[in-house]
This record gives C-alpha cells, structure tokens and sequence, in this order.
C-alpha cells in the first residue's frame, strides 16, 4: 500500500504542472481570474488560436531548422565516428576526446565569438546561421553516438568489401550507413528532441519573427497581465507538440539515444 | 589499411566545426577575458588577470552568481539522485502500469526547458498561481508563499524546477543500471532468503555506482549551463538572489555590453566545464 501512496505522491509532483499548464491554456480570458487549480468550466480553444497565430511563423522555422541541422550534424558525426571506429592511425584517440569531450563545454564560454563570427558570415538572424551553429554545436554528441554504434559492427565486413577493392567511401555507403540505420533513428531523435527544444542560441543569434525558432517566440509570449497567461500556456503546449509525440511513439529510440550518449556501453 | 587521403577526408567536416566553434571559439574568449574594454571603442590593451582579480575582489554579483551555481548543484544534484533510484526501483519491482509510470517520470524530460520555465512561473505565481491556489482549496492558506517573488526562497524554487525537470535522467540511468544486474546474483540472494528490501539495499544499490557517477557528472554540466530556465523564471531575482553564472554571463554581455568581463566569465565557465568533464571522459573511455 505504501508504494501505491508514493506513486500518487510523484504523479502529483510530476503531473500537477503539466495539468496546471493544459488547464489554463483552455480557459477563456473571463476564467483566469479564478482559482487556477479548479478545473476549466467552459474550456475553448481560443487561446490556441491566438496563440499558434503568433508562433506559425517560428514553428516552421524551428522545423527547417531543426530538420536541417539534425541531418547535417548526424551525416558529418557518421562520417567522423565510423572513421574513429574503424580506423587507427596517429593521433586518432586524442583527436576523438578532443572532438567529444565538446560536448561538454558550457556554450557561454563561446558565446560572444558566436555571434561575432556568425555577424562577419553575414548570417545573423538568419535561419541558416542557426543552422550551422546547431550543427556544429551537433557533432561532438553525434561523433560519439555514432562511434558507439559503429564499433560493434564486425571488422570482418569491411574486410571484406575491401578484398573486393572497396574504398573508404565505398564501404561507408554500402556496409556503414546500411548497418547502422537504427543508429540514425536513435541519433536523429536524439538531436532532433535537443535542437527544437534549444533557446540560448535563438534567442542570441537571431531578432524578429523572421528566424527565431519557437522557443523564443513562446518566451515572448510572456505577458505582463493575467489574460495573457492562458495564451502564454496555450503557446508553450503548442511548441512540444513535435517532441511530446516523439517521446509518446517512440520511446525506446529516445531512451537509447540518451543512454548511449552518457553510460559506457 | 592506409588509405589516408579518404580517411582525412572524411574527417574534414568534423574536425574543422569542431575547431573553429569550440576550440577557437573559447580560445578567443580566454584572449578576450585579458584584455581591457573600451565601450564603443572595443577591446584595448592587455590586462593580464586584471578582469578576473576584479571579477572576483570587487564584483559581488558575480561571487553570488558563482555561490548559487554551486548552491544548486549541490541541492538539486542531491535531491534528484535519491529520487531518480526511488523512482527506478518503483518501476523495478514489477508495480501495476509499469509502463504508464515510467512516461509519467520521464515525459519532464521532452519539455523543452522554455516550456517548464512558463509552467511553473505559473505554478509559483504568488496570487494566481497553481501552487497557492491548491493550498488555499485545501482550507491551507495560511501555508501559501511567495515563492519565486521573495530573495529568500527563489533558490528554493529553482531548486523544485530543477528537480521536476532532470530526475527523469536520473531515472532513466538507474533503471538502465538496475536492470544490468545479473540475475544470478539477485537468485543467489533470494535462496539466501533475503526480501525484497535487502535485495535493494545490500545487492542492487551498491552495484549503482557507474550510473550514479554518470548521473552525477551530467547533472553538474546541467547546473553549469542551464540559462532559460532561470532566466525566464525568476531573471535572477529578485535583486541579484538567484542569479547564476550562466544569467550574469548573459546579462553584462548582452544587457550591460561589457564583452571583456563577459568573456572572462565565459573563459571561468569553460575551465569548470573542462575540470568536470575530462576526468569523466577519461575515466569513461580510457582502458
């Protein structure tokens, strides 16, 4: 009985916001001023009009942006994690911890270069300047995943194809990338789940509707009077549509991408 | 085996995103945390420590900053860890609606950290929050707080959204370290006529410690970096209560234009960045 109890305790701590989020995003400007733990009594959709009004715009820039840098940064961290696995040669252990342990570096330390550099490429407040950034901040995580994946694959295969007179290239399109497809499943969510939900970069390297992804858009959404709270909420719902429908569909990719990426295998 | 053209090539990518976003990147920053700012007029001469010494002698909010980095980390890190076994053990003992307890404790995970900032800005809203709200239905008003709204307890409330936030990791990890136990040793124990408690406490938790290790180090980058979920929460107030190294780095760059002092706490970041993290890559991935 006493497990039963503490899973009620944790649902409530678990759940009690998200009820509090979806709750409020259906009342009608007239309800918020009542107790917002009170279950809405005439819920509508009003605020998710308002709402996806003000973040279409982002929501798709959020999506080209996120597509494309998870594609670039898994294609590149492929390329680089099957060489790392495969291949020995001078330098090439050091090379992968210093590629790797990127991954780790709080983005604050190179923050003010970013926006410089991204400034002098003249891609500021440009979708494809967060799209390079997105992809190059991607590789580090992605190098390692992949490098995670393609280790266990039999040297005997490689040896194979290259009695065959296989070159590197031939061998990373036609045994590499078919072997390791799941591994794609798992890093694309992996960095798809990470991108969308990402704010710093947004928020510091773009200035209007037209590039800021929706995590921006949604943090402007933030009113300072009570009625926008419902928009607000409406907003933030709409924005974790993809991610939520990610993690509900396909949990054991996501589950995997984030063990893969942090305990040895 | 040596086909080193096609092998750098395949590199190239990589390697050069890697040094010019990273590498040079934070490189820049530590020459720019050693030089004297000008304004309008940019960086000016070499400095030496002179940013640092006065970042660290005469700025009192970034020594706050600093304080509760490490105040948070500690506090939640400790409370998450506990929790996040709690939890996969619950899921571990074979409970009804395994599979629905387990989306419960991980779907916090999905919320980007923009979405569970405005959610629990709401939640802890002194008059019209979830929170004061729930406490008041339940003939408890009198226990209501101002939570996010007062210096005393906005760390308190940082505190919960961390929590709420990352012990699904935590969760994931251990129950991933959980189910790694042989089974053996679990059947040798239970002929050995241990209960289901014992099994826990004397097998199945001292073998966690991989998991708590990984938990730990990744929870600490977290509380390092972690920007939005504080600033579109209590902005580091009120006053400079809950200020972070990651919202005061933000706020004399971007607010305040004083890219030398920005630079340097970028460059204090990236060292404890880098003091976390390679020890743990090392330990992770030598042998």
């Amino acid at each position: 009985m006493g497990i039963y109890l503490l899973l009620f305790a944790l649902t409530v701590f678990y759940l009690l916001p998200i009820y509090s989020l979806i709750n409020t995003s259906l009342k009608p400007d007239s309800e918020l001023a009542k107790a917002p733990i009170k279950p809405v009594s005439n819920p509508t959709l009003s605020a998710y009009q308002k709402a996806f009004n003000r973040i279409k715009d982002n929501m798709l820039n959020s999506v080209i942006m996120t597509l494309s840098a998870t594609a670039l940064s898994s294609l590149v961290g492929c390329m680089a994690g099957y060489i790392f696995a495969k291949y020995r040669f001078r330098w090439s252990s050091i090379i992968f911890f210093c590629i790797i342990i990127g991954f780790y570096i709080a983005p604050q330390s190179i923050l003010i270069p970013l926006v410089k550099f991204i400034g002098a490429l003249g891609l500021y407040n440009t979708i494809f300047g967060l799209i390079l950034t997105h992809t190059a901040y991607g590789i580090p995580i992605t190098t390692l995943l992949f490098y995670n994946y393609i280790k266990p694959i039999p040297d005997s295969l490689i040896e194979i194809a290259q009695i065959d007179g296989a070159s590197v290239v031939q061998i990373f399109t036609r045994v590499i990338i078919p072997l390791s497809l799941p591994g794609f499943a798992v890093v694309g969510i992996f960095q798809f789940t990470n991108i969308w939900n990402e704010f710093l970069f947004g928020l510091t390297l773009t200035s209007g509707t037209s590039s800021q992804p929706v995590t921006v858009a949604v943090a402007n959404l933030k009113g300072t009077t009570v009625a926008a709270w419902n928009v607000h909420m409406a907003g933030a719902a709409i924005s974790i549509i993809p991610v939520l429908l990610i993690y509900i569909f396909f949990l054991r990719l996501v589950i995997k991408g984030l063990l893969l990426g942090s305990v040895k295998e | 085996m040596k086909k080193p053209i096609q092998i750098t090539l395949f590199l190239i990518p990589a390697i050069l995103l890697v040094l010019i976003f990273i590498y040079s990147f934070a490189g820049w920053s530590g020459w720019a945390s050693t030089m004297s700012w000008e304004g309008l007029g940019g960086f000016g001469h070499f400095t030496g420590l002179k940013n640092y010494i006065e970042l660290f002698t005469q700025d009192s909010v970034f020594r706050k900053g600093l304080l509760n980095t490490l105040l948070l980390s500690v506090a939640f890190i400790g409370i998450t860890i506990p929790l996040g076994l709690i939890n996969a053990i619950l899921l571990d003992m074979g409970i009804k609606g395994k599979k629905l307890f387990r989306l419960i404790f991980l779907i916090p995970l999905s919320f980007s950290f923009v979405v569970s900032a405005a959610m629990w800005a709401w939640m802890f809203a002194p008059k019209t929050g979830t929170i004061n709200s729930l406490l008041r239905v339940l003939n408890l008003g009198f226990f209501t707080q101002p939570w996010l709204t007062s210096s005393s307890q906005s760390m308190l409330g940082l505190i919960i959204i961390y929590v709420w936030q990352f012990s699904g990791f935590a969760t994931l990890v251990y129950f991933a370290g959980i189910s790694g136990v042989k089974q053996e040793i679990i059947e040798a124990a239970k002929v050995d006529g241990a209960s289901q408690f014992q099994k826990y406490l004397r097998i199945i938790i001292p073998l966690q410690k991989i998991p708590t290790f990984t938990i730990l180090f990744l929870l600490l980058m977290y509380s390092l970096r972690v920007f939005d979920l504080v600033w579109l929460t209590t902005g580091g107030g009120p006053g400079y209560s809950s200020e972070i190294l990651a919202t005061y780095m933000w706020r004399i760059t971007f607010n305040r234009n004083l890219f030398a002092d920005g630079a340097s706490i970028g460059f204090v970041m990236f060292i404890m960045s880098a003091l976390i993290a390679v020890p743990f890559v090392v330990k992770m991935r030598g042998k």
